[in-house]
């Protein structure tokens, strides 16, 4: 879409693109934060779900404004984000698929169930901890 | 019969965008949109072998070196520098965008640069942190986090997602050397190009939001 802008228009939409910037800026340092303060014994799910919430708006951030959904037609906002309601199922369904994996592998002793913590930096002689 | 009739009465004609754009930024989106779904499966993979594995890597611990600074404990620090060099390189290009608008070469081009170099410096942000994870022995056979698959998923991901960064690059150089030899100035549609690999870039941006939750939040 080509044409001139007005000066006030022009204005009000770099204004409009900082305000963005600051928002995303804010976001990840928040982030950031709470990854590094959360305490190690605290239970993870409260964190993890303002990680993905918090993940979710600065991807609004980004479509609506960086990409101009906000300023589209509704048809074509429709059309783009509609197909994304699948990634629903898809997420859960795979998650659910990947418990499940764990699940049966420890009942059939694929794996140790008490083998449940990361090798720690003095374990590096042994190369990790994946053997398959 | 009278023409404001035919909407009503017949077919759509063609003639003009429902959507009121071009076909080419149409067609970008639908591009974008499968791409998604590419990035999804990956980083959903991703997910679905996490949560089949009795223990994961700890980011805060993987993810702990700067360059310069040696053995320094710096949890997520040079990762969120990198988050911020994307974003940023994101913000020049959407004002590469609206200077577009106002037709104005020199404004096209000089924040265009900004998203090339904002461009250039997270792909060699990331070839530190890759030399650096393989030079101490993490790969995608063996890392000292968690399991194999966490190095092969991070290695997978990252590189697709710094292939899509790459190939971001060279749109922008090749949209700022035809803005600044004129071509899009002579354009009928002017310089509507940018916005369409400003989309490309914008979203190679929107992954690295979910590639940072899944590798460095969660």
């Amino acid at each position: 879409m080509g044409g001139h802008l007005s000066d006030a228009e022009y204005k009000s939409q770099v204004r409009a693109v900082w305000k963005a910037t600051l928002w995303l800026s804010i976001i990840t340092i928040v982030e950031v934060v709470a990854a590094l303060i959360w305490p190690e014994s605290a239970p993870k799910m409260p964190l993890n779900i303002f990680f993905i919430l918090a993940s979710l708006l600065k991807a609004y951030f980004i479509v609506g404004e960086f990409m101009h959904v906000k300023y589209e037609t509704r048809a074509l906002a429709i059309t783009i984000l509609a197909p994304t309601i699948f990634l629903v199922w898809f997420v859960i369904a795979f998650l659910w698929e990947g418990g499940e994996w764990l699940n049966l592998r420890e009942y059939w002793g694929v794996i140790d169930p008490n083998a449940v913590h990361a090798p720690t930096p003095a374990d590096h002689g042994h190369g990790g901890g994946g053997h398959h | 019969m009278a023409s404001e009739n035919a909407v009503a009465q017949g077919d759509w004609g063609g003639g003009k965008s429902p959507f009121n754009v071009s076909y080419g930024k149409l067609m970008m989106w639908y591009f974008l949109l499968s791409d998604a779904f590419t990035f999804s499966a990956l980083l959903i993979s991703y997910g679905a072998i996490r949560f089949s594995s009795p223990y994961w890597a700890d980011p805060n611990v993987a993810f702990s070196k700067m360059p310069f600074m040696g053995d320094a404990n710096v949890p997520l620090g040079f990762v969120s520098i990198m988050t911020f060099i994307l974003i940023l390189s994101s913000v020049f290009v959407v004002l590469a965008v609206i200077e577009g608008h106002r037709e104005n070469k020199a404004g096209v081009m000089k924040w265009m640069l900004g998203g090339i170099i904002g461009g250039i410096a997270f792909l060699g942000c990331q070839a530190w942190e890759w030399t650096h994870l393989i030079s101490h022995g993490n790969n995608i056979w063996e890392n000292h986090y968690g399991p194999q698959a966490f190095g092969m998923l991070f290695f997978l991901i990252t590189g697709f997602h710094g292939f899509h960064v790459f190939s971001g690059i060279c749109l922008n150089i090749w949209a700022f050397v035809n803005s600044a030899n004129g071509e899009f100035g002579r354009r009928k549609n002017g310089y509507e190009m940018i916005e369409k690999v400003g989309l490309y870039w914008h979203f190679v941006d929107l992954v690295w939001v979910f590639v940072f939750l899944a590798f460095y939040l969660l």
